[in-house]
């Protein structure tokens, strides 16, 4: 086990589809319109679609919160994009925080 | 196998309406998500919850719970004798408690739904509910959150983990297994990076292909250091007359110290930064160091001092509160 491979889950290693699918429980479908809103991004020029390994933990999150309270694909789409800010600021605060005297 | 009080879970009475259950779950869900609350002990609660609701909401589990009968909250019991026959299809029931197995409630619900009627309305339980039996099913991702300190994220780490496992026994029933194993952690990870390890999850049924495991990084806190993302801030504190003249001071890094070159005049929050002496990254350099200036009063001064500070204060001409300036010839 301690030789298994590591990805980082937030780097921009190459996602594939089917892997994005099966790892988070989204549907094809749910993923498409995921990416008209913006909130995934693909990479690549190639036929097939690619997304960067980050994109999993916003689809696994994607997933949970369209179980656990039975969001859309709008609704996910708004839900993510506020978690996403707030963890920006969440982010900064804790760097201006470090800045101040204890 | 022991009882949990699903009811109490939910914070509703025993013969709350279907409608009750649901808007309970929703107000509860909402506040202790673990994608929206950060509270410790809050994904705990929500496990809770939604284990309560995924039953309760299904008319017929909630029959199944309710003919367990009433049990405090972690009491050992034995559902009703003829209990097993009623609520269990052939070929998909529960066989006994094995000896030295937990049978889990959550698991024993969760089995009810297989190859029947079909899961709980609404939301699955991270894996298995909505892919009923007979197909292939891919096997359950599990969490692990490896707490690590700053020297062992720099330098990387093994970490050791255990879990308790749902799995299939090959009589069909349902059975907690502990898993346990370790993780290399590769050095430069940062506090809050999740990394992913691919099959290492709970096996799948059916042919179905193995969970993933995923691995939450947490940074213990350090006496000194505080990271932000590869980049660490250490206080630096200076004596006034250090923020006057300049000075030479040795910082301490993660590896040792460093020499660094106070310039004459420093103010309060000013940084000095260390190229390179952050925590590494993944894969070539790493953060910087960043020591922010304090400039720190001796809490009492001798007789000498006060009679310097006197002195600069008759032979100085600085104005610290050039601002009030103004106000003083309008008011």
């Amino acid at each position: 086990m301690a030789d298994d491979p590591l990805i980082p889950a937030a780097d921009d290693s190459p996602l594939a589809l089917e892997d994005l699918l099966a790892a988070s429980g989204l549907a094809h479908e749910e993923v498409s319109e995921l990416i008209q809103f913006g909130v995934f991004q693909l990479t690549g020029s190639g036929s097939s679609w690619c997304f960067h390994a980050r994109t999993l933990m916003l689809a696994r999150r994607a997933a949970r919160l369209r179980d656990d309270f039975g969001l859309n694909v709008p609704g996910m789409a708004l839900a993510l994009t506020y978690l996403e800010r707030i963890e920006a600021l969440e982010a900064r605060l804790r760097e201006l925080e470090c800045q101040l005297p204890r | 196998m022991k009882f949990k009080d699903y009811y109490a879970a939910l914070e509703l009475e025993r013969d709350a309406d279907g409608d009750a259950i649901k808007k309970a779950y929703r107000r509860l869900a909402r506040r202790t998500h673990p994608d929206v609350a950060k509270e410790p002990g809050a994904e705990e609660r929500f496990k809770e919850i939604s284990e309560a609701y995924q039953t309760l909401s299904d008319p017929e589990k909630r029959q199944a719970y309710d003919d367990l009968g009433r049990h405090r909250s972690g009491e050992e019991f034995s559902p009703p004798p003829d209990w097993e026959s009623r609520f269990w299809r052939e070929g998909n029931r529960q066989a006994g408690q094995p000896a030295g197995q937990e049978v889990d409630l959550a698991d024993l619900f969760e089995q009810m739904g297989f190859g029947g009627s079909g899961g709980a309305g609404g939301f699955s339980g991270g894996g298995f509910g909505p892919q009923a039996g007979g197909f292939q099913v891919r096997g359950q991702d599990l969490e692990v959150t490896a707490e690590l300190t700053l020297e062992q994220a720099a330098k990387g780490s093994e970490v050791a983990f255990t879990l308790s496992v749902p799995s299939r026994r090959a009589d069909g029933g349902m059975a907690r297994e502990p898993r346990s194993g370790t993780i290399r952690v590769p050095r430069g990870v940062a506090d809050g990076e999740r990394l992913r390890v691919p099959g290492r999850g709970g096996p799948g049924h059916g042919g179905g292909p193995a969970g993933d495991l995923f691995l939450e990084i947490r940074l213990k806190p350090h006496p000194r250091f505080r990271p932000v993302g590869h980049d660490l801030y250490l206080e630096l504190p200076i004596a006034p007359w250090e923020a006057a003249l300049g000075a030479e001071i040795d910082l301490p890094t993660l590896t040792g110290t460093a020499r660094v070159t106070v310039r004459p005049g420093m103010r309060n929050g000013q940084k000095l930064r260390l190229a390179g002496k952050g925590l590494p990254r993944r894969k070539e350099g790493a953060g910087d160091l960043y020591g922010v200036i304090q400039i720190v009063m001796p809490e009492q001064i001798g007789d000498r001092e006060r009679e310097l500070y006197r002195e600069l204060a008759e032979a100085s001409a600085f104005n610290p509160r050039p601002s009030f300036e103004g106000a003083a010839i309008h008011g």
